[in-house]
C-alpha cells in the first residue's frame, strides 16, 4: 500500500517570510504555495476551497504578534482561523487540519520545515474522511 | 483698459495640497522617511548579508540628502511629530538614520562620483555650510556649474561647532569633502567674500549669473539689560559661547583647560548646553543660568532639548532657571561675579521682552563667564553689499528667497533666519530653485507654496513602548567620545518595524521596490452590490474606507490616499462589492487548487 | 376562451411554510385562480402524481417545487416536474439553498436514524425497529422512498430557471414571480426573483450604527433585552442581515428579532457563511483585545448560525446528485 502523503496548500505574509530570499529560489522547495501581502487578505472562502479541491490541510504563515505590517491583520486572522476550525470539525473535517503558525522568517527557509512538519502530523491522521 | 492677466502671479496655482506623514511634513526636506522605515524594516537578518542593503538604502538617501550622516547624530525633528508620541513614544528616526550614515560613512570615500553633464550657467554660491553646501549640490546635479566660496578652510560651516561627543569629526568631514566630489562642485577656501577684492560685483564679472549667499552668523549676541549692553564684558575671563565653541573645534583648547574653575554659562538654548557640556569635558564646574523657566510645556519654558538637559543634568551640571544678568562685576581687570535678578516673565504679545523683580537678586561668583545668548549676521558686510532695507534688517522675499535689492542675489539659512540645520537645507534647495527659475526666465513664485494635510494614526491593537536608548554613564562621559549608543542591525529592524507608516502608499512604495508587489493594486468599490452595512469601516485600520451617501443611499467609497492596498476591506465585505484591481492573488489561488 | 397556463405546486423535503405563503395571498389567490390552472398542489388540491404524468413534455408553463432533496420520493417528482414544465422556480430556502432541512448534513444517516429510532430520550422502541426501504407483507413487497445520506438543494437534482428565496417568500415577492410568469415578463435564466442588496440596504436600523461597531462579547437574542431602534451588532448580537439578501422587509427585525439569514447570499456570492465569518472576525474586537479564541469562544455554534439555512449550498456542504448517493 503506497503510504500517504498529504496535499498541503500554504499561504504566507510577504512582510514576514521569505522576503529576503529570492523567489526563484524558494519557490521550487514549497508545493502549492500562495504569497499574499498580509495573512488577512486570506479569504475565508479560499481556505474552505482548498479542502473542496482536494487539500488536506491548509497553513497560514503570519506575522507575530504586534508586529503585522498592516497593524493588527495578523490577529484579525487568528480570530477568524479559530471561527474557520469550529466549522471545519462541524463538517466533519478535523480542525487542525488548518493551522496558523504567527512568526517571522526573513530568509524564508523555515516555510518548507513548517510544511514538513505539519504534513507528518497529518499523515498520521491519515486521509480526510469527507461526508 | 479692462485686461485680465493670465501669468505670473495672476496664474492659477496649481493644487498643492499634498498628503504626508506628520513626520514627512515635519522634515523642512521632506525626507521619505515612511519609505526608508519600511526599507529598513525589512533587512536581512545578518549583518553581512543586511550591508549590501544598507548601502542601498543610503545612496537613496543621499540622493535628496547628501547630509544625511550628520543629521542621524543631531536632527530628530521628524520625532516631534510622529504619531507614535501620544502612544508609546515616538520612532527615533534619527538613530536610525544613524545606524544607515554609520555603515555609509566608511562607504562614501568609495562612492563614485555622479555623471553629470554641467552645460548650464554659472553659478557663485557663498558660504559652505549647510544652506551652500545644499543649493550648490542641488544645481550641481541639475548641470549647473557651481563654485563655493568658502571663508574658512573647511566646509560645514557651524556644523563644526557642533561638540565631538553629540556628532564625530569624522562623519562631519567625510560628508561634506565627499559631497562636494561626488557632486563635483568647485570649492575655493579662504576666499572671504565681501573683503577686499573679492566683492559681490567682482564675482558677477567673473561669469556668475546668480548667487546664493549662506554666510551664517560669525558674530556672537552681547549681554543686554533692560535695553543697555551689561558693562563688564570686557573683563578678563568673559567669553562668548560662540568664540569658544570655535576655538575648541579647531582644537585649540586643551583638555583640563577649566580644571578647578568655576565656569557660568548665560544662555537656555541647545549652544549653550553644547558649551556648559564641552566646558565640563574640560574639567570645568559648571553652571548654567537661563531667563527662561523649568516647565517645557510653558511658553516661557527652557528652549534646549530635553535629551541635552537631561544629558547635562546627569553629568553634574547644575542649571539655574528664570535668571538674569543685570551686572558683571570684577576685580580690576578680572571676572569676579555676577548679578541675577529673578526674571519674571520672556515672552509676552510684544514677542521677547524679559521682565525682572530686582527685588530678588542673587550674586554668583565665577571664574568664567560664557555667554551663549545668540549669534547674528555680519550686518556691516551686508550694508556694504546694499542687501539691507532702510530699517536695517535683509531685504529679501521668504518664499523665493530672492534679495530685494539686487535680483541675481539670493539668501538663505541662518544668515536669513536662524534655526536648525534642514531648515538651512531647505533655504538652500528653495535658493537653487528660484536661481533655476530666474535663469530660465521663468516665474519664481509660480506653484511654489506648499501645503500638507497630515494622516491620522493609523488604529492597531498593542502600541509599543519606545526602545531605550542606551548612553555610556556619565562618569564615564568626561571625554569627547560619543556617549550615544546607536542601534545594533537587529534594534534597529525592530524599531523600524515598529512604524506605523502613516503616510499615504504613493509617498511611500517600499513594497514595490522590494519587489513584494509589482505595483500598488487599487481598490474599487462596486457601489451599487455595497449596502451600506459598514462592516469595511471597521475592517480598515487607516480610515480609507468610508460611508457616504450617494443618490441618498448610503454606499461605502474608498480614500486612495489613506488606503494601504491590503486587502481587508475586500475580504470583509460581505457583499463582495470590493475588489483590489491588478491583484494577483486570485489567478495564483485557482492555479493552485486546480493542480491538487 | 383561449387555455390558461398550467402550473404546479408540489412539495418535497418541506414543512409546508411554502404551501401557506401561497396561501397568504389572500384575496390575490384568486387573482392567480383566475390566471392560471393549477393542475398540481398536494396540500390544497386532490390531484394526483398521475395527473401531473398526463401531460406532456414541456406543457406546464410553470412548476414550483419547495423543500429539498433528501429522498427518492422527492428527487422523481422534482425530475418528473422538470420534464413536464417549461420553468421551474426553486421557491424558498429549502429548494434554493437547502434550508434548516440542510442542518442534517452535519451529521450522517446513521447518527439520525439511531437518535429519532432509538436514542432520544421519549422513543420507546423496545424491538429496535428501523424504517427501511423494502419489507415483504404477505408475500408482496412495499416499498418507501429511500432516505439518501445527504440533503440536497434543487439545482443539485435538476436544472433550476428563477429561484425565490425566503423562509417563507414573503407574499410580494410571491405574486411578483407569479406575474412575472403570466406576463412573460421574465429576468434572464438563473435569476433570483428578490432584490440585490444585502439587507442593510433597506434595513431601518442601519442608521444606528456608530463609525465602528466593536463588539466585546457575543450575547444570544434570549440573553438580553434588546433595544428596538439600534442595530443589533451593535448591542453585541449576531445579525446576519449584512451578508443576507433583502427583500423580506425586515420582518425579523420589525419584532425586534436579528436576521438569521433565510434569505441567502447577495448576487456574486455562492457561501454566505463565509462572509459571515469572514466579518464577524472583524467585528469582534472589544477593550484591549483580549486572547483572539477567548473573543471568539462567546460565537456558540458558528456552523449552525452561519449555515442555518444554506449548508448544502456551502462550499463544503455541497454536493451533485450523481456523486455518491
Amino acid at each position: 500500500m503506497e503510504a500517504y502523503v498529504p496535499k498541503l496548500v500554504c499561504f504566507s505574509c510577504d512582510f514576514g517570510w521569505g522576503y529576503v530570499t529570492a523567489h526563484d529560489i524558494l519557490a521550487p522547495q514549497i508545493d502549492n504555495w500562495i504569497r499574499v501581502t498580509c495573512s488577512s487578505k486570506v479569504d475565508s472562502a479560499y481556505i474552505f476551497e482548498a479542502f473542496e479541491e482536494g487539500a488536506d490541510g491548509v497553513l497560514i504563515l503570519g506575522c507575530p504578534e504586534g508586529r503585522c505590517h498592516f497593524e493588527d491583520g495578523n490577529f484579525r486572522t487568528e480570530k477568524k482561523i479559530y471561527l474557520l476550525q469550529k466549522v471545519l470539525e462541524a463538517y466533519g473535517i478535523e480542525g487542525f487540519r488548518l493551522r496558523m503558525i504567527l512568526s517571522n522568517n526573513p530568509g524564508g527557509e523555515d516555510i518548507p520545515k513548517r510544511i514538513e512538519e505539519m504534513k507528518k502530523a497529518l499523515g498520521k491522521l491519515g486521509p480526510m474522511k469527507r461526508r | 483698459m479692462w485686461q485680465s492677466i493670465r501669468n505670473g502671479t495672476a496664474a492659477v496655482e496649481e493644487a498643492v495640497r499634498q498628503f504626508l506623514p506628520p513626520c514627512q511634513a515635519q522634515c523642512p526636506i521632506n525626507e521619505d522617511i515612511q519609505r526608508t522605515n519600511v526599507l529598513i524594516s525589512l533587512l536581512p537578518e545578518h549583518p553581512e548579508d543586511a550591508e549590501e542593503g544598507i548601502i542601498q538604502i543610503g545612496d537613496y538617501l543621499f540622493e535628496k540628502n547628501p547630509l544625511f550622516t550628520v543629521c542621524g547624530y543631531v536632527c530628530g525633528l521628524c520625532e516631534l511629530a510622529c504619531n507614535y508620541r501620544s502612544k508609546g513614544g515616538a520612532i527615533k528616526r534619527r538613530l536610525l538614520k544613524r545606524f544607515i550614515g554609520d555603515t555609509y560613512t566608511d562607504y562614501l570615500d568609495n562612492k563614485e562620483e555622479f555623471d553629470i553633464k554641467k552645460h548650464k550657467a554659472n553659478v557663485a554660491v557663498v558660504g559652505g555650510g549647510p544652506a551652500g553646501l545644499f543649493c550648490a549640490y542641488d544645481l550641481s546635479i541639475r548641470g549647473y556649474r557651481v563654485t563655493i566660496f568658502e571663508a574658512s578652510d573647511r566646509l560645514g560651516g557651524a556644523l563644526w561647532l557642533i561638540p565631538r561627543y553629540r556628532l564625530p569629526e569624522k562623519v562631519l568631514e567625510f560628508a561634506v569633502e565627499n559631497m562636494v566630489r561626488i557632486a563635483r562642485i568647485d570649492v575655493k577656501y579662504d576666499a572671504k567674500v565681501g573683503e577686499g577684492k573679492l566683492t559681490l560685483e567682482r564675482i558677477t564679472d567673473e561669469g556668475f549669473d546668480a548667487i546664493f549667499i549662506a554666510k551664517g552668523t560669525p558674530t556672537p549676541r552681547t549681554l543686554f539689560f533692560a535695553d543697555e549692553q551689561v558693562e563688564g564684558q570686557d573683563l578678563s575671563g568673559v567669553m562668548y559661547g560662540h568664540t569658544f565653541l570655535y576655538e575648541v573645534s579647531h582644537g585649540n583648547i586643551p583638555s583640563h583647560y577649566f580644571q578647578g574653575k568655576k565656569v557660568t554659562v548665560i544662555g537656555g538654548g541647545n549652544v549653550a548646553f553644547d558649551v556648559a557640556r564641552t566646558v565640563r569635558r574640560l574639567g570645568g564646574d559648571t553652571t548654567v543660568l537661563c531667563l527662561e523657566c523649568e516647565d517645557k510645556d510653558s511658553p516661557d519654558g527652557i528652549p534646549a532639548d530635553s535629551e541635552e538637559i537631561r544629558g547635562a543634568w546627569q553629568e553634574g551640571i547644575r542649571i539655574i532657571y528664570s535668571r538674569g544678568v543685570s551686572r558683571i562685576f570684577g576685580e580690576g581687570e578680572r571676572l569676579k561675579g555676577i548679578d541675577c535678578p529673578r526674571c519674571t516673565s520672556v515672552f509676552d504679545e510684544s514677542g521677547f521682552n524679559p521682565q525682572f523683580d530686582t527685588s530678588d537678586c542673587m550674586s554668583l561668583a565665577g571664574d568664567i563667564l560664557i555667554i551663549t545668548v545668540g549669534q547674528g549676521p555680519d550686518k556691516t558686510s551686508l550694508k556694504k553689499d546694499d542687501l539691507l532695507d532702510k530699517m536695517g534688517r535683509l531685504a529679501v522675499d521668504p518664499l523665493t528667497l530672492q534679495s530685494l535689492k539686487r535680483e541675481n542675489v539670493f539668501i538663505g539659512g541662518d544668515l536669513r533666519r536662524i534655526g536648525f540645520m534642514a531648515e538651512a537645507m531647505k533655504d538652500g534647495l528653495t535658493g537653487a530653485e528660484s536661481i533655476v527659475r530666474y535663469l530660465s526666465g521663468q516665474d519664481l513664485k509660480e506653484g511654489r507654496k506648499r501645503d500638507y494635510e497630515v494622516q491620522d494614526t493609523p488604529l492597531k491593537r498593542l502600541y509599543l513602548t519606545e526602545p531605550e536608548v542606551l548612553w555610556v554613564p556619565p562618569e564615564k562621559r568626561m571625554h569627547f567620545q560619543l556617549y550615544e549608543r546607536g542601534f545594533t542591525l537587529r534594534e534597529a529592524v525592530e524599531e523600524a518595524k515598529r512604524c506605523l507608516c502613516c503616510g499615504p502608499c504613493v509617498s511611500c512604495k517600499a513594497c514595490v521596490s522590494l519587489g513584494i508587489q509589482e505595483s500598488l493594486p487599487l481598490v474599487e468599490v462596486t457601489q451599487d452590490r455595497c449596502c451600506g452595512c459598514g462592516i469595511c469601516v471597521s475592517a480598515c485600520f487607516y480610515g480609507a474606507a468610508q460611508i457616504r451617501i450617494v443618490d441618498g443611499r448610503l454606499v461605502s467609497t474608498i480614500d486612495t490616499f489613506k488606503c494601504k492596498s491590503c486587502g481587508m476591506c475586500v475580504e470583509t465585505c460581505p457583499s463582495g462589492a470590493r475588489r483590489l484591481i491588478g491583484d494577483k492573488t486570485e489567478n495564483e489561488v485557482r492555479e493552485v487548487y486546480a493542480s491538487l | 376562451m383561449a387555455d390558461k397556463p398550467k402550473i404546479a405546486l408540489c412539495w418535497l423535503a418541506s414543512c409546508a411554510g411554502c404551501d401557506e405563503a401561497v396561501v397568504d395571498l389572500n384575496d390575490a389567490i384568486l387573482q392567480v385562480a383566475e390566471a392560471v390552472d393549477i393542475v398540481l398542489w398536494p396540500i390544497a388540491l386532490d390531484f394526483k402524481y398521475d395527473h401531473l404524468e398526463s401531460f406532456g413534455d414541456k406543457e406546464l408553463a410553470l412548476g414550483i417545487l419547495h423543500g429539498a432533496v433528501r429522498n427518492s420520493e422527492q428527487e422523481e417528482i422534482a425530475k418528473l416536474m422538470r420534464a413536464k414544465s417549461k420553468l421551474i422556480l426553486a421557491f424558498g430556502s429549502c429548494a434554493c439553498f437547502g434550508g434548516t432541512v440542510g442542518l442534517a448534513n452535519f451529521r450522517t444517516r446513521e447518527d439520525i436514524f439511531n437518535w429519532v429510532y432509538r436514542d432520544a430520550p421519549t422513543v420507546v422502541n423496545p424491538e429496535g425497529r428501523f424504517p427501511q426501504p423494502e419489507t415483504r407483507v404477505d408475500g408482496k413487497t412495499l416499498t418507501l422512498p429511500e432516505f439518501y445520506d445527504h440533503v440536497y438543494t434543487l439545482d443539485q437534482v435538476i436544472d433550476v430557471d428563477y429561484y425565490l428565496p425566503g423562509c417563507p417568500p414573503p407574499p410580494d415577492l410571491v405574486l411578483n414571480a407569479v406575474n412575472a410568469v403570466a406576463s412573460g415578463n421574465l429576468p434572464p435564466k438563473g435569476s433570483t426573483l428578490a432584490p440585490r442588496a444585502a439587507l442593510c440596504d433597506t434595513c431601518p436600523r442601519n442608521k444606528t450604527k456608530p463609525e465602528r461597531i466593536e463588539i466585546t462579547t457575543v450575547k444570544r437574542i434570549h440573553e438580553v433585552e434588546a433595544d428596538p431602534e439600534t442595530c443589533f451588532l451593535v448591542q453585541g448580537i449576531i445579525c446576519l442581515g449584512f451578508a443576507t439578501r433583502s427583500g423580506c422587509g425586515e420582518t425579523c427585525i420589525g419584532v425586534n428579532t436579528p436576521c438569521r439569514g433565510c434569505f441567502g447570499p447577495v448576487p456574486g456570492v455562492t457561501d454566505a457563511g463565509t462572509k459571515a465569518l469572514s466579518a464577524l472576525s472583524c467585528l469582534v474586537k472589544g477593550g484591549q483585545y483580549g486572547d483572539p479564541k477567548k473573543l471568539m469562544e462567546s460565537i456558540d455554534d458558528p456552523a449552525g448560525y452561519c449555515y442555518r439555512f444554506s449548508q448544502p449550498s456551502s462550499i463544503l456542504g455541497r454536493k451533485s446528485r450523481g456523486e455518491n448517493v
